[in-house]
């Protein structure tokens, strides 16, 4: 008997206790996270991952994950989207660009759950997009290019020609640029977001056209960087830190950090006050970095990388600061003005020193 | 400037020539595998799913064992298996070829991602290059005829017997006979089931060494997806090569050489649309093979006639 109504105490206390803390923790958030590629140890899928742990750390046992990875955009995406959304989840994290139309298809129906999707454009109430400003990161990595380069010619294994990605080979050159002014740039397109061979063999080529410093650009996997520690020459890749695959010839690594970014949409989207909108994250926002720079670069070299990575961060300093002039030779921004970010976003040109075309 | 660029001209065609002959061993491979299977008269289309099994598991065990060796051994029969489940259900359940060929293509992409999944993103140390005869650091020539890896000259080596099989050995005419009227092969006495049995499980092996090749040599990496469509372009060879296995190189040596020029030109600054030159190595491909193939009574002649189709041995 007596142990009866100590177990109904317990039971009691227990439901005024849920009571107390509310709803929510009746049952743990939901927290839908769907990646493009599997999870590796590097790459884009990684770095999407690290941010959801981030969340499991800050929000603990509070909410709960619904993962799938590897997930091909289109029909496949839909019909995993949907899955999620009747799991009633929070949030839910599109980790690739060709999710938005599926995504925001689904918003509309699901006003409750909150969508942040990555690289895109579009908002609603209830959809949101995020980015990183990683031409700050290649602006600084470029730096150290310029240094090293002895052949004064880059190279970039590129996937396609979007605005992110000639943002960052402009980055990239521009930094080179300010330190070895007659330093050219060869980009290779794949076409293609996912062969690693190709990417090996564009890396080759590039190499064999005496390019000396390798720009991985969203290459998820580190097949460039560990080609380029066999040919000897340095290596900037995207997303990670890759150095351990190229132990002597990694050169730094643009990093991204969407911790911050995560949390705070978890935590608003739990609290009911999530808005739908733009992130645009950089050096300043704690979202853009650059790990792993290399040694070789001599103490008064890395100071200047330093102090451009101090100016971007603080805000004084912005990498599309005019005079910059285009590859066709047309002046695009005028000396000292700053390139706005809409049409940063939208950046449809390469500067001057690019030898390759963007292919139309 | 002009001088500068005659420079880039030499070592853009130094890349593609020593280039060329890596990057199509893994094609070499599997397409030479699937003509074996396709003259016994069995269409295999899962070599893409075969090509991932042999790649995963190549990997892993390679990455275990720290052998080369072992690894394409693994890789060869993971590979083989796969393909002895594929003989299974179109030779003793009598199942549509078509049909099993991608439904087992599916099932080895699926079995490559599980393998694979420790090892995702991870590499390994690629293959060495041989130094024959200690002419790999001749200029020019050395490196493209003396330094390649193993597999390499194996390829060559496999396209020569291969050629030489199907023309002149009695093994050769056996394959071609099982392959072109089944019923009179096993009326005179051969076992067409189990001749069959033989080259399917020889061209997954094959097709499991093309894939290890990839992850443990070419590469040297594994994540899913390696294989990238390489396999159906081994597919595709056999068919556009005429089941001729010279003409099957020429068409894995032109795809292969016109895969490198494209990334060659986009860094030279030539201004032609990548999209463009990204197709150009399947246009150029069928273009040559049809010109060499344009003879069409040699054609059907080659075609193994019995392919694709159910065989019953007591039908």
């Amino acid at each position: 008997m007596t142990k009866t109504r100590s177990l109904l105490t317990i039971a009691a206390a227990l439901a005024v206790a849920m009571f107390a803390t509310g709803s929510a923790s009746a049952q743990k958030a939901k927290i839908g996270v769907i990646y493009p590629s599997p999870i590796g140890e590097v790459g884009w899928a990684h770095e999407l991952d690290v941010g959801r742990q981030a969340i499991a750390d800050k929000l603990g046992d509070k909410v709960e994950f619904i993962k799938a990875e590897n997930i091909p955009e289109g029909p496949d995406a839909q019909r995993i989207m949907n899955q999620m959304a009747s799991e009633n989840p929070k949030l839910i994290i599109l980790g690739s660009f060709g999710y938005m139309n599926d995504g925001m298809r689904l918003a509309a129906k699901r006003p409750e759950i909150d969508f942040i999707h990555a690289s895109g454009y579009k908002t609603t109430q209830n959809f949101g997009w995020f980015l990183a400003r990683n031409y700050e990161s290649s602006y600084a990595a470029g730096i150290a290019a310029g240094y090293v380069t002895k052949t004064k010619i880059l190279g970039v294994v590129a996937a396609y020609p979007i605005p992110e990605v000639l943002a960052m080979i402009n980055g990239l050159t521009l930094g080179a640029q300010k330190v070895s002014p007659d330093v050219t740039v060869k980009v290779v397109w794949l076409n293609s977001w996912f062969d690693p061979s190709k990417s090996q063999e564009a890396a080759r080529s590039l190499v064999s056209q005496k390019a000396d410093v390798l720009y991985s650009l969203y290459q998820d996997t580190p097949e460039v960087v560990s080609l380029a520690e066999q040919l000897g020459v340095y290596v900037i890749s995207t997303s990670s830190d890759m150095s351990k695959y190229a132990p002597k010839w990694y050169l730094a690594g643009p990093h991204v950090d969407w911790s911050k970014f995560f949390v705070a949409s978890a935590e608003a989207a739990i609290a009911g006050t999530f808005k739908g909108e733009g992130y645009w994250g950089g050096m300043k926002d704690g979202c853009v970095s650059v790990v792993a720079i290399s040694h070789d670069l001599k103490p008064d070299q890395r100071k200047v990388v330093d102090d451009a990575i101090a100016a971007i961060t603080s805000g004084s300093f912005h990498p599309m600061t005019g005079p910059i002039t285009s590859q066709d030779g047309e002046l695009k921004l005028k000396p000292g003005e700053v390139m706005a970010d809409a049409s940063l976003l939208g950046i449809n040109w390469l500067v001057k020193g690019v030898e390759t075309r963007i292919p139309k | 400037m002009a001088q500068q660029r005659g420079i880039n001209m030499m070592d853009t065609l130094m890349f593609i020539v020593l280039g060329t002959l890596g990057a199509t061993t893994p094609l070499l491979f599997a397409a030479l595998g699937e003509l074996v299977a396709e003259r016994s008269g069995v269409l295999n289309l899962s070599i893409e799913g075969m090509m991932a099994t042999g790649a995963a598991v190549g990997f892993a065990v390679t990455t275990l064992s720290h052998s080369h060796g072992l690894g394409f051994l693994a890789g060869a029969l993971a590979a083989a298996a796969l393909s002895l489940a594929f003989a299974m259900l179109v030779l003793v359940c009598l199942a549509n070829q078509v049909a099993a060929g991608l439904a087992i293509g599916l099932l080895g992409l699926g079995v490559s991602a599980l393998v694979g999944k420790p090892f995702e993103g991870n590499t390994v140390a690629p293959l060495s290059k041989l130094n024959i005869l200690g002419l790999a650091h001749v200029p020019t020539i050395g490196p493209i005829l003396f330094g390649q890896d193993i597999l390499v000259y194996t390829g060559v080596a496999l396209l020569a017997i291969l050629a030489w099989m199907f023309k002149r050995t009695k093994l050769g005419l056996i394959i071609r006979a099982v392959g072109e009227a089944p019923t009179a092969a096993r009326d005179i006495g051969y076992p067409v089931i189990g001749i069959r049995f033989g080259c399917v499980a020889f061209g997954g092996l094959l097709a499991g060494t093309g894939g290890a090749y990839l992850s443990t040599a070419y590469t040297a990496l594994w994540t899913e997806g390696l294989v990238a469509g390489r396999g159906w372009i081994a597919v595709a060879l056999v068919v556009f090569g005429s089941w001729i296995p010279l003409r099957i190189a020429i068409g894995a040596y032109v795809f292969a050489a016109i895969s490198l020029l494209e990334l060659s030109i986009q860094g030279l600054g030539l201004y032609i649309p990548s999209q463009f030159l990204s197709a150009l190595p399947y246009i150029v491909t069928i273009v040559v093979l049809a010109v060499i193939s344009r003879d069409t009574t040699y054609l059907r002649l080659n075609r193994p006639v019995a392919l694709g189709k159910v065989f019953r041995y007591d039908g």
